[in-house]
């Protein structure tokens, strides 16, 4: 039973960088929650405040209700696994496992036993003997977690441990990671940027810019019905035109919809599927692009002021490049000074 | 897969060919150099201690000036105090320099870098320079004489003219090297590598023992050699700061050869000291092998 708590937590770097700016996120025992951002919004900051590798400029974080803001890592019930695996390369796989029961003086009998048994979790039973360098990428990243797993910490943490690997090992190890999460129940803070990393294996995602939260929440619900532009941008793809809004329609160079908010401008999102073409002259938009995925196509198109919008359609061969086409949003968000005001 | 392999050779061993004779020539240079500088000299000096003209003018085989250095009272102490001096001063640039470099390594900001340049500032102070230096700060009624002398402290028992007036000098001139090369051994050891370790519960003394201490373990035996065979067959520093007896091999040699005028004795304590030198060289070349081969 592990909850981490994060309050108000702020990181100024001694350059003046607000890294992380008064940012609070509640996990729950057992839950697996993603910190998702572009480069440089703070998520390994955060992290690494969590793994007591940077200390907070404020704020506090507790771990079980125990405050632990000020703990170096060695006496943090955390473990973390880099980027880049960071595995010993002087040791091999069974001295990296045991290095830290080692150093909690467990007898040699119960440190074969537990790291076989981690390494079997890890599905790298038997690779004990090797040398880290002579493992591949994945095999690598899987020792990192099995390193950490293995002192069984009350809060895992996670830093792009898949970025350095293709995208098709990435989805596996993602699968296992999450599978051995839910096994364990183990409370995991996962940062990365890919989205659909976060989509895939979060029960939260917190979306971050500027050391800011933009939106937490469940992935679907997140995917859904973004809260910000930003978060609506960021997640998934989605089409986000600036227009004004007068007399209750939303206009932008030819393209009108209705908009049942007070006058002025405003931001509005459209999902490519959400966008529905039907063809008519060319004054409202022209196709520019057609691309056929097989199980479905997506029209780039271009409003008369050019502004590109995309629209996922079930029969690409229906349209053609040049070809004049009338688009018609099914669902909208509208957004305002950053918040969302509307949606349908 | 064969077939591209027999395929490619043939014009990858043409150019290698056509590459050998320059190849060649660029070796060629550097190994003539150790032969006309360094090997025909050493053989020389070995073949001209061990094959001598007695007194009847016939040359042969004579073992006898290796026989009278390895008997004579003074040739020995002279040679315990260089092994002595060489000793100390390894341990002593170990202990100084470590953690100097380690706090290079590991501290942020400005002072570091100041630090920096005060242990590389040696290296560019030519050892007379530091002898006399050395001589007017520690020497009898130096400034720390005076500065005690100053205060009513009695005078402190001089260094100079003593077995440490060159190990202070010594471990002074090779704290620069020491240090960089420690350094560049410790750019090596990623942080991530030390956060992982902290990460599963080490403190700084077990991350220093278990993660950085193996990973520089080169470095410390490459920065060691090149002290310790410096050390060894170093004049200018013992010369100006060390006793007259028992002096070290660098002295002894030049007085011998000068004073004495002995080159028979000069030689062979040349080839003696050479000996160790090749002793410390194996010590080296093996250790790292069985290093890279961990
Ligand atoms: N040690 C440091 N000193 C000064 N500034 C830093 C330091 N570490 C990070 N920063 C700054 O803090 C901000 C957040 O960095 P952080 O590494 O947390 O981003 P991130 O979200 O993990 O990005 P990425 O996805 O690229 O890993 C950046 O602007 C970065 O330049
Ligand atoms: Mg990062």
């Amino acid at each position: 039973m592990s909850v981490l708590q994060i309050s108000e937590v702020t990181k100024t770097f001694s350059g003046g960088t607000h890294a992380v700016n008064s940012f609070s996120l509640d996990v729950a025992d057992g839950e697996l929650v993603c910190l998702l951002g572009p480069s440089g919004s703070g998520k390994s900051t955060l992290l690494r405040m969590v793994g007591g590798f940077e200390q907070p400029t404020s704020g506090r974080i507790t771990i079980d209700g125990e405050d632990v803001t000020h703990l170096p890592p060695e006496r943090r019930p955390t473990g973390m696994v880099f980027q880049s695996h960071a595995l010993w390369t002087h040791m091999n796989v069974f001295k990296n496992l045991a290095f830290g029961l080692k150093l909690r003086r467990m007898p040699a009998s119960e440190i074969r036993e537990k790291v076989e048994a981690v390494l079997e979790l890890v599905g790298l039973a038997g690779y004990g003997d090797r040398m880290t360098t002579q493992l591949s990428g994945g095999q690598q990243q899987r020792v990192a977690l099995a390193r950490s797993l293995v002192l069984e910490p009350k809060i895992l943490l996670l830093d792009e441990p898949f970025a350095s690997l293709d995208q098709h090992l990435r989805e596996r190890l993602r699968e296992e990671v999450r599978d051995i999460q839910q096994r364990l129940g183990i409370t995991t803070l996962f940062v990365t940027h890919g989205q659909d990393e976060a989509l895939s294996m979060a029960d939260r995602i917190v979306v971050m810019a500027n050391g800011k939260t933009e939106q937490i929440g469940r992935p679907d619900v997140v995917y859904r019905d973004p809260k910000t532009p930003f978060v609506a941008g960021f997640i998934g793809t989605m089409n986000l035109v600036e227009g004004e809004v007068s007399n209750g329609q939303f206009t932008r160079s030819g393209f009108a919809f209705p908009l049942p908010i007070a006058d002025g401008p405003a931001t509005l999102a459209i999902r490519p599927e959400s966008l529905d073409l039907t063809a008519s002259d060319a004054s409202k938009a022209k196709v520019h692009r057609v691309t056929d995925y097989g199980s479905h196509g997506l029209v780039d198109l271009d409003l008369a002021d050019g502004t590109r919008l995309k629209s996922m359609v079930a029969h690409p061969d229906l349209f053609q490049a040049g070809q004049g086409v009338d688009p018609k949003p099914r669902a909208v968000a509208a957004y305002r000074n950053n918040q969302q005001i509307f949606r349908s | 897969m064969s077939e591209f392999v027999e395929r490619a050779a043939p014009p990858l061993a043409e150019t290698a060919a056509s590459r050998r004779p320059f190849g060649l020539l660029l070796v060629a240079i550097p190994v003539f150099l150790v032969i006309w500088l360094v090997i025909w000299p050493a053989i020389n000096a070995i073949s001209r201690t061990i094959w001598r003209v007695d007194a009847d003018g016939n040359t042969g085989f004579d073992l006898s000036s290796y026989a009278f250095f390895f008997s004579d009272r003074y040739s020995l102490d002279n040679l315990a105090v260089t092994l002595w001096t060489t000793m100390v001063c390894a341990v002593l640039l170990l202990v100084i320099c470590l953690p100097i470099a380690l706090y290079l390594r590991f501290s942020q900001g400005r002072l570091p870098a100041y630090v920096q340049a005060l242990a590389i500032l040696p290296m560019f102070v030519p050892s007379i320079i530091l002898a006399f230096a050395f001589i007017r700060v520690l020497g009898p009624n130096g400034m720390i004489d005076i500065l005690l002398n100053a205060v009513g402290l009695p005078k402190i028992r001089t260094p100079y003219l003593t077995p440490w007036g060159p190990v202070i000098g010594l471990v002074w001139d090779n704290i620069p090297l020491t240090v960089l090369i420690l350094l560049s051994g410790l750019g090596s050891v990623a942080n991530q590598f030390i956060e992982a370790a902290r990460d599963v519960g080490a403190n700084a003394f077990r991350v220093f023992w278990h993660i950085i201490l193996p990973r520089i373990s080169n470095s410390i035996l490459v920065a060691l050699s090149f002290s310790v065979l410096g050390i060894f067959s170093s004049f200018t520093l013992p010369y100006l700061l060390g006793p007259a007896s028992p002096e070290m091999l660098g002295p002894f040699m030049q007085r011998t050869l000068r004073d004495l005028q002995d080159p028979i004795g000069a030689m062979t304590q040349a080839v003696v000291a050479f000996g160790f030198c090749i002793l410390f060289g194996l010590f080296y070349v093996r250790s790292v092998a069985r290093n890279r081969g961990k």
